[in-house]
């Protein structure tokens, strides 16, 4: 009999697979943070949100169609992107919390910001689900977007 | 014994119910105060306490909806949603009478039922746009 040794998501197992995913955020490895969630992950960048003549596009949606572009933009964008994790804490029921820092110095246009060849550096603080099968099945994240933009030297609020 | 859990409950139920002098009681006299929108990196209670004034001060119909609480061993956090209408200046953006609503995140740390550390994460840039503020180098200028 053959089968898929499963350990129990504890939060200690839990913790540790989110402390996998920012090592490859750090490592520029996308494919390998998707490969660390669930097919159907959710993904909630609460800043993000564009605001057009008719509708506002927000960070929210799927890992696999909203958080890919999104890290491998930022990545393209700030080609030397650091990732420094301060914190990881779970629990049994799949939930951790993250403190990171994430910074880079900017190469191509971010957003609406135009590269000026500035750094930014800029404390996050992520949230995971992680499921029984220890994948992760949702991401929210918080970051103050206006300091990144003055540290860019990015003035307008758009 | 009062859980992380229900310190922190105690904290953001004051909140919501504007009640400045509730949400100090549970918090320690040298509390750990970093409000990253702020720039805000101190160990005072008296800084956490003018940062909650100027929040209910500038907003007087706060409403505070909590979404979800995580407890992970001695930190709680706490993701909440702040609205109401601007009343008076708030972080240097002049009264233009706006609706704010805002998500939030709130990272505390509890030793002996008592706050020791708290870390409030937003994005400035929410905040000023619903202000109605244009530039971050003019913010008193709507």
């Amino acid at each position: 009999m053959t089968g898929v040794i499963q350990h129990p998501r504890t939060a200690e197992a839990a913790a540790e697979v989110v402390a996998g995913f920012f090592d490859r955020y750090g490592a520029h490895d996308v494919e390998g943070m998707t490969d660390l969630c669930s097919m159907n992950a959710d993904i909630s960048y609460v800043p993000v949100e564009l605001w057009g003549k008719q509708r506002v596009l927000r960070g929210d949606g799927k890992v696999r169609t909203v958080g890919k572009p999104l890290w491998a933009g930022l990545i393209a964008s700030f080609p030397d992107l650091t990732v420094t994790v301060h914190t990881i804490a779970g629990n049994d029921e799949g939930d951790v919390v993250a403190q990171v820092d994430i910074g880079g110095t900017q190469q191509r246009p971010w957003g609406l910001i135009a590269p000026a060849g500035r750094h930014y550096r800029e404390p996050h603080l992520f949230v995971f689900q992680v499921g029984t099968d220890l994948l992760i099945d949702s991401i929210t994240a918080y970051w103050n977007d206006a300091s990144i933009s003055q540290q860019l030297g990015h003035q307008e609020v758009d | 014994m009062t859980t992380p859990a229900e310190a922190v409950q105690t904290f953001t139920d004051a909140l919501a119910r504007r009640d400045v002098d509730a949400a100090m009681a549970v918090t320690a006299s040298r509390v750990s105060v970093t409000v990253h929108p702020f720039g805000l990196y101190e160990k005072d209670a008296a800084v956490l306490r003018s940062v909650l004034a100027d929040l209910v001060r500038a907003f007087p119909d706060l409403m505070i909806s909590v979404s979800r609480v995580i407890t992970t061993g001695d930190v709680v956090t706490v993701l909440l949603k702040a609205e109401g209408t601007q009343a008076d200046g708030y972080a240097g953006a002049i009264n233009t009478e706006k609706h704010l609503d805002i998500d939030q995140a709130w990272r505390f740390v509890i030793a002996d039922g008592s706050i020791t550390e708290v870390t409030a994460y937003w994005c400035q840039a929410q905040l000023y746009r619903r202000l109605a503020v244009k530039r971050y180098d003019q913010i008193a200028i709507a």
